[in-house]
Order: C-alpha cells, then sequence, then structure tokens
C-alpha cells in the first residue's frame, strides 16, 4: 500500500496535460466547441507562430459566427477586455498557453 | 361555259397522257357512263377558244314581272346605274375626307383620327385608291388573256374569283377590292420603306412601321362618341412626410480582464486534473459512493464505533466461553468419544448427534443449503430459504456458524427474497455468493458489517434469472483476474457471473433446451419450452466441463465452449435430479440424487449406473466423503442419513440413522467437513444438525504389507479402482439395483 501511494502522489507532477482547458467561457455549448476545435487547430498548426494562429482562429471565427472577433494568442500577457456577452472564451491549451477570444464591433 | 370546261379537262387529262408518255397508264381505259355521247376524236382534239365579251349573255333585256296593283305584267324598271343591283342599301357613317362635311368636321377639329388605331393605314388608302381606281380598270381584262394561256400561271388563277365578274359596278367592288389592295398596299409600302423588312407580314410590326411614317401628322383631339376613349386623369393628394428614428439597445456588454502566466496555467491545469480524477471516482457506483459516505464520519463517531466494536468483541469472547462451559460434554464427546459399539458391529456404524444450530428469527425458514468453510473447519454456512413454494416465506437468511457457538451465529445476514442456495469462496473463503428465490444473485463479504448487506447483487431488471436460483458455483477466475461463479436456474439457464469491481456482469453460458415441442402462446407466438435446471456440478479437473441436472430427471454434460449442444445427456432419474457429486478421489464417478427415491453412483460415458440405492423417500443431497473414495452419505426427507461404504457392503448403507421426526422435518442438505470426521445436516425447520461419524464409518485405508510407503491417497484410488473393476467386469446386472435394503 505504501508504494502504491507513493507513486500516485509522484505520478502528477510528471503529467504534462496539453489538453484544452476552459478557464473562463460565456459562450454557447456549439459555439465553445467551435471555438475550442479551432484554437487547438490553429495552435497545432502553428505552434511556433502565436500571430498566425491567433490570425486563424479570429479569421475563421469571423466567418462562422459574424465579424469582429478578436484572438489573443500567448503564453504570458495580462489583458482587461469589453466584450458583447456570449462571446467570450479564455482557455488554456497545451500546458502553456493562454488564449483568449471576445468578440465586440 | 361548262361542257367547255369539261372539254379542256378532258384534253388536258389526255394531254397529261400523252405527253408525260406514262406506259403505265395505257392499259387503263377510262370508265365512261353509259350514255355519254359520242364524239369523235377529231372533235374531241380540237381547241376551242374562250371569248369573253362586253355583252353579258345572262342579261335580261326587257324583264317582265306581274304588278298585282294593276293587275298586269309590266316590264321591270331598267336600274339605272348600268349592270349592277343594289340588293342592300345602308346608310354608312363613313364620309369621303374630301367631301364637304368631312372639311367642314376638320375646319372644325373633329374628324382627324389618332395614330392608335387603323387610322393612318385608311388614310393612306384612301389617298392612293384614287389613283388606283384608274390601274385597276384594265386589269379585268388581264385574266381573260391569262385565262387563255392555260394553267401556267397559279397565281393568276387564284385571282381569278375575285376578279371575274367586273360587272357589278364600281361602287361594289370598292369593299372587297379595299381588303387586297390594302395588303399589296402594305407590301408595296414596305418595299419602299424598308427593303430588310419585306417578309414580315404581322400586322403589328407593319402598324409600327406605318406609323413611324406618319408622325409628321400633328395629333387632334379625337371624335368624342361611344366608339373612342377617353383619357382622364387624378392626381391624388400626397401626404406630407415626416421621420421617426428609434434606437435599439446595444447588444449587452461585459468586461472580463486575466493574466496569463505559465505558473497560472500550470496551477489551473493541476486543478483541473484533480477534479477529473475526483469525478472519475464518483463516477464509480452508488452503492460504493455511500459506503464511501458512511466511512466520512466525525472522528467521535469512529471512536464511538471502534469502542462499541470493541466491546462487541469482548462479549463475543464472553458468549463463547459461556457457550464452551454450557456445552462441554458436547465438545468432549466431539473430539474424543467414539462409539465403542463399533468393534462389535462388523462393518456397521453409526451418527453421534452433537450440537443443533438455530437462528431464532429464521425457526420457520428451511436450510437450504449448508456448507464448512473450506478455510476454517469449525465454520459452516446455511441459507435459510423456503422450499414450501405454496407459502413462501419474503425474507432469507444467509448464517455463519461456528461449532464453538453453538448458539448464535457468527455472522447473520437478512435477506430480501430465500436463500436457495450459496457457495464459498475457496480463494477467498469471506466471499459467499448466494442465489435467492426470486432469480437474483449475490456475493456477501463476510468481513463487511452487516449493515453494508450484499457486496454484489445481480441486476434485478437486466439479467437476474427469471426463477429459482437452485444452485450456484463459484468457478475459477476470469482471464482479467476477476473471480467468477455460475448459476443455475429453474428458468433454464446457466449464468456466469463476473465479479467486476462495483458490479456483476452476466453471460449467458447455456440455455437448456428440452425435447418439449414449442407451444404455442396466447397471441400466436410459439414458445420454446427450456427444461428447468435443479443443479450444476463442475468437474474438478476440466474446469470448462460441467454436469446439470435438470427438473425432468435429465443429466446432461456440459462445456463452457457450447452454448446450445451438451456433450452428453442421459436419462438419469425419473424426477428433479436434487444433487451431482464428483468423487473426490476419481474424476470419472459421480453421484446423483433425485426426488424419485434414487441415489444412483455413475462414470463418465456410461449410460447405465454401476450402482443404484433405493432410499424410499425422496433423495436430498448426496455427498462424497473428502477422506474415503468409497463412502458418501445422502439425506432423505423423511429424516435420515444413509452412510454408505461400498467397500464394505455394495448393496446396503452402513449406517441408517434417523436425525430428525419424520412427521414433521424432513433433511434437506448435508455436507462433510473436509478435515473433522463431521457432517451437518439441515432441515425443514431452520435447524442445523451436526453428526460425529463413528469409527467404522470412517475407516482408512491399510496400506499392503508389500508396499509400506504408499500414501492414503493412492490407497484410496486404488481401492475405489478396485471395487469397479469387479463392477465393470461382469456385465451390468439387473438384480444387483433392483435389490433393496431392508428397512429399519
Amino acid at each position: 500500500m505504501a508504494d502504491d501511494t507513493a507513486a500516485t502522489t509522484l505520478v502528477p507532477e510528471k503529467v504534462i496535460h496539453t489538453y484544452p482547458l476552459i478557464r473562463h467561457s460565456d459562450m454557447s455549448e456549439e459555439m465553445r466547441v467551435e471555438a475550442v476545435e479551432l484554437s487547438v487547430t490553429a495552435c497545432e498548426k502553428f505552434s511556433h507562430n502565436n500571430e498566425l494562429a491567433a490570425r486563424m482562429v479570429k479569421e475563421s471565427m469571423d466567418k462562422k459566427f459574424g465579424p469582429a472577433f478578436h484572438v489573443v494568442v500567448g503564453e504570458s500577457y495580462g489583458f482587461e477586455v469589453t466584450y458583447e456577452c456570449t462571446n467570450m472564451c479564455y482557455m488554456y491549451f497545451g500546458g502553456n498557453q493562454a488564449i483568449c477570444i471576445w468578440k465586440c464591433s | 361555259m361548262a361542257p367547255k370546261k369539261k372539254d379542256i379537262g378532258a384534253a388536258s387529262r389526255a394531254k397529261i397522257g400523252d405527253d408525260e408518255a406514262l406506259d403505265w397508264l395505257k392499259p387503263r381505259t377510262l370508265i365512261k357512263p353509259d350514255d355519254q355521247e359520242d364524239v369523235p376524236e377529231a372533235d374531241l382534239e380540237e381547241e376551242v377558244g374562250r371569248i369573253l365579251t362586253t355583252i353579258n349573255s345572262q342579261w335580261i333585256a326587257d324583264e317582265v314581272a306581274y304588278h298585282y296593283g294593276k293587275g298586269m305584267f309590266v316590264t321591270k324598271p331598267k336600274p339605272t346605274f348600268g349592270k349592277a343591283y343594289p340588293l342592300y342599301i345602308h346608310q354608312g357613317t363613313a364620309i369621303r375626307k374630301d367631301s364637304d362635311e368631312a372639311k367642314a368636321q376638320i375646319a372644325a377639329g373633329y374628324g382627324m383620327v389618332g395614330f392608335d388605331d387603323a387610322g393612318p393605314k385608311r388614310v393612306k388608302i384612301k389617298k392612293t385608291k384614287t389613283e388606283e381606281e384608274e390601274e385597276e380598270e384594265p386589269e379585268p381584262d388581264q385574266p381573260a388573256a391569262d385565262e387563255a394561256k392555260g394553267e401556267d400561271d397559279h397565281a393568276a388563277e387564284e385571282e381569278k374569283p375575285a376578279e371575274p365578274e367586273p360587272e357589278k359596278g364600281a361602287a361594289e367592288e370598292q369593299k372587297p377590292g379595299e381588303e387586297g389592295e390594302a395588303t399589296e398596299e402594305k407590301g408595296e409600302g414596305e418595299v419602299g420603306e424598308e427593303a430588310q423588312e419585306v417578309e414580315q407580314e404581322e400586322d403589328d410590326n407593319l402598324d409600327q412601321i406605318l406609323a413611324e411614317s406618319f408622325v409628321i401628322k400633328p395629333r387632334v383631339k379625337k371624335l368624342a362618341n361611344q366608339f373612342n376613349f377617353c383619357e382622364r386623369a387624378a392626381l391624388t393628394y400626397n401626404y406630407p412626410r415626416r421621420s421617426v428614428d428609434t434606437q435599439t439597445v446595444p447588444p449587452p456588454r461585459a468586461n472580463y480582464g486575466a493574466t496569463a502566466l505559465q505558473c497560472i496555467i500550470f496551477d489551473y491545469y493541476q486543478e483541473d486534473y484533480a477534479r477529473k480524477m475526483k469525478e472519475k471516482e464518483d463516477e464509480k457506483p452508488k452503492r460504493l459512493r455511500k459506503k464511501k459516505a458512511k466511512h466520512a464520519k466525525t472522528e467521535q463517531q469512529i471512536h464511538d464505533e471502534k469502542l462499541a466494536q470493541r466491546i462487541r468483541e469482548a462479549w463475543a469472547i464472553l458468549e463463547r466461553l459461556v457457550n464452551q462451559n454450557i456445552y462441554d460434554d458436547i465438545a468432549q464427546d466431539y473430539r474424543y468419544w467414539d462409539d465403542p459399539s463399533d468393534e462389535f458391529r462388523e462393518g456397521m456404524g453409526s451418527l453421534l448427534p452433537l450440537w443443533k444450530f438455530q437462528f431464532d428469527p429464521m425457526r420457520s425458514h428451511a436450510v437450504c443449503d449448508v456448507q464448512w468453510n473450506p478455510h476454517y473447519q469449525d465454520l459452516f454456512a446455511v441459507a435459510y430459504g423456503s422450499l414450501d413454494f405454496t407459502c413462501q416465506q419474503k425474507v432469507g437468511c444467509l448464517c455463519l456458524y461456528s461449532i464453538k457457538n453453538p448458539a448464535y451465529p457468527e455472522y447473520a445476514v437478512i435477506t430480501e427474497s430465500p436463500v436457495i442456495c450459496l457457495d464459498v469462496y475457496k480463494e477467498i473463503p469471506y466471499l459467499i455468493c448466494v442465489g435467492l428465490y426470486d432469480g437474483n444473485v449475490c456475493v456477501y463479504n463476510a468481513q463487511l458489517s452487516l449493515e453494508s448487506q450484499y457486496q454484489y447483487k445481480s441486476n434485478s431488471v437486466r439479467d437476474k434469472h427469471s426463477n429459482i436460483v437452485w444452485e450456484i458455483r463459484w468457478g475459477r477466475r476470469l482471464i482479467d483476474g476477476e473471480p467468477s461463479f455460475f448459476s443455475i436456474s429453474g428458468d433454464g439457464r446457466v449464468v456466469q457471473w463476473a465479479v467486476m469491481p462495483g458490479e456483476l456482469q452476466a453471460t449467458t453460458i447455456i440455455t437448456l433446451t428440452s425435447n418439449v415441442p414449442p407451444i404455442p402462446g396466447p397471441d400466436g407466438t410459439m414458445l420454446t419450452v427450456n427444461s428447468c435446471g435443479s443443479c450444476i456440478c463442475f468437474h474438478p479437473e476440466k474446469t470448462e466441463i460441467f454436469m446439470v441436472g435438470t427438473e425432468d430427471g435429465m443429466i446432461h454434460t456440459c462445456s463452457l465452449k457450447y452454448n446450445r449442444n451438451y456433450v452428453r445427456s442421459i436419462q438419469g432419474h425419473h424426477m428433479p435430479v436434487y444433487r451431482i457429486n464428483y468423487n473426490k478421489y476419481n474424476n470419472s464417478i459421480y453421484a446423483s440424487c433425485s426426488g424419485d427415491w434414487r441415489v444412483k453412483i455413475w462414470e463418465d460415458g456410461r449410460d447405465e449406473p454401476l450402482f443404484m440405492f433405493e432410499l424410499g423417500s425422496p433423495v436430498g443431497d448426496v455427498k462424497w466423503a473428502p477422506y474415503s473414495s468409497t463412502v458418501f452419505a445422502a439425506c432423505t426427507a423423511d429424516g435420515k442419513v444413509y452412510v454408505y461404504d461400498l467397500n464394505v457392503d455394495k448393496y446396503r448403507p452402513i449406517c441408517v440413522q434417523a436425525v430428525v421426526s419424520k412427521k414433521t422435518k424432513k433433511l434437506s442438505r448435508l455436507d462433510f467437513n473436509s478435515k473433522l470426521p463431521v457432517i451437518v445436516c439441515g432441515d425443514t425447520k431452520g435447524t442445523c444438525h451436526v453428526l460425529k461419524l463413528s469409527p467404522n464409518l470412517r475407516v482408512m485405508c491399510k496400506p499392503p504389507k508389500k508396499a509400506q510407503g504408499i500414501d492414503q491417497r493412492t490407497l484410496q484410488i486404488m481401492k475405489l479402482d478396485k471395487l469397479l473393476s469387479l463392477v465393470r467386469d461382469p456385465p451390468f446386472q439387473t438384480g444387483v439395483v433392483d435389490e433393496k435394503f431392508e428397512d429399519d
């Protein structure tokens, strides 16, 4: 039993989480799923270029849900934004990237 | 004129014949009416010229008519207008344009026709008419000339009917002529004005074209009459305009701010992971969660419980101490007393009754199954159910008794339904699976507190049996290491239950088919009838082979690998088979007992039993002794326990002992203790009797002088083999089987 507990305490430190994790979102279910999927695709496609990733997400979101989305992709930044309600999603991805998507026209 | 024409026709026909020299026409003779005048060829050939004169041959110079007034014939007055007859005169509204009246009207501002109707065309026609009338006059002569020429010109001929009678006079001729001329005129006009549109004859187009050519004419006021339309116009009142604005509420907005830092992201991931882990735990079945919730108690409660547990343990020890004193003599007997009379009774033995175990709430229940614990020699499990199916009990009970404490069970748990069968797991002796009267199966963990009840239970909705579970047996572990057990039920199914974490997973191993043809159901469907399984027994070595007894007396040998077919099938009994038990030393020998009063000893692959014993009452149970290959015991419904030793007596029991009064109680099940020389048997009034086997019932083999080192097991096998060879070698003697033992 002692070995087991030791193993379980050790394991979580090693685990690197890469799954998309929503920190804050007031989007509708459908929109959120879409946003998460887009972000994942974009960040995987442009893993070394956050700017391109953000652009891709922004453009796709504009196309799907109407214009004036704003997207920030980065590893460390702070923000304070005004957004149209039900159009905000702040999420983490890949364990080190924060993606903020909001709409404001 | 008519005969002339005919002549011409005939001539032309002849001409066609000659000129074109059509051979195929020659043989044809013209059919003539009989009274046709014969005209000589020469006359026919003669050409007759058509002569038109100015004199009308039809004209009657002096027509006479009867005058009724005068009462005499008078000559009709000659019409003053030459040769035309006015048949009908109608005073029209049209007036000649250049008449005085028309001029007066034009001067007054009326009369000029608008461009919209056929006016302009008519105007033009009228204009040209005067000129054309002169041209028209020589025309009537022309057709005459044309006609003389023959039928060359079809166009000329077409015109003929319109023109040939010019005698009617100019006034009459004008009207029909007008149209003809008009069309001609159109044609001319087109040619003259726009060469490229010669072929267009559609009136609309023409009108337009013509209209264009008369644009010069000033539009004049129309003559107001019933045929002319009047255009009137009115202007409605224009309302003044004004603008109204409104503004929608702007979509709601909100503010959000956060800081993304590696540490924050990491922390949040950790938090989420922990949450997920917790959720996973929560997904475990409710029952387990409940248990956990129970454990989550305050320190005080835990302390109290521990204290209570300690006190309970102390009381249990105290109870045992007291019981040891009370039952001291029995305990002494159990250990040391051997019936001395055995020495004088050659081969016969007896059973010494020791303790009786009863559980007060279960006085009215029957002991449906009893089994010694394979690990603790002093412990046995009892299933309390009911065998009175007309008056079935509502609850059942699973009890564990220790012979150290005959007063009260070590473990007792009330079940929702009568318990019919049980089996203790050899690997984990505190796990007991039970089969219930309602078709459910449960696994009880004797280590858990009583409140927790069962540890696993089959799903009552999804996969429980639809009939009584008659026997339940632990099997070997599955490939994944889960324990599994098998149950057989009256619904004809053998089901394997895998003990998964938190649940039992059912797999139907075999459905027992019967020979009964399908019975038509109430709605026309055919219902197949399964035979009802009543007992199951696994082969000690071949784990996939098992035997199934049914209520119609069949004993089927089945394999886990086939779910439809039996490996072997024999008609073992005539009543339900209550128990099949393999010999502990020889895997091909097994015993079966049935409601048809008989116990039979079988050998695998043989359709006839090796031995058959009739006990004079339904036999509830038969078990081979663990210590000897030839000893087995059976208990009957008339309250007796029979012990046989085939080595001593092949036909009669070496011990028959009435354990309970046959009037009120029946013996249902019995079991040999694996280590101690005792058996336990249960009756239908909830009492378990522990009996000690006298020395004659447990005689061990003496090794022969030649081979002293042989161990007991080999000796037992040899003993049985020797016995079997005796039975097998001479062909089966029916007399042996039929012989009944003496009633005592």
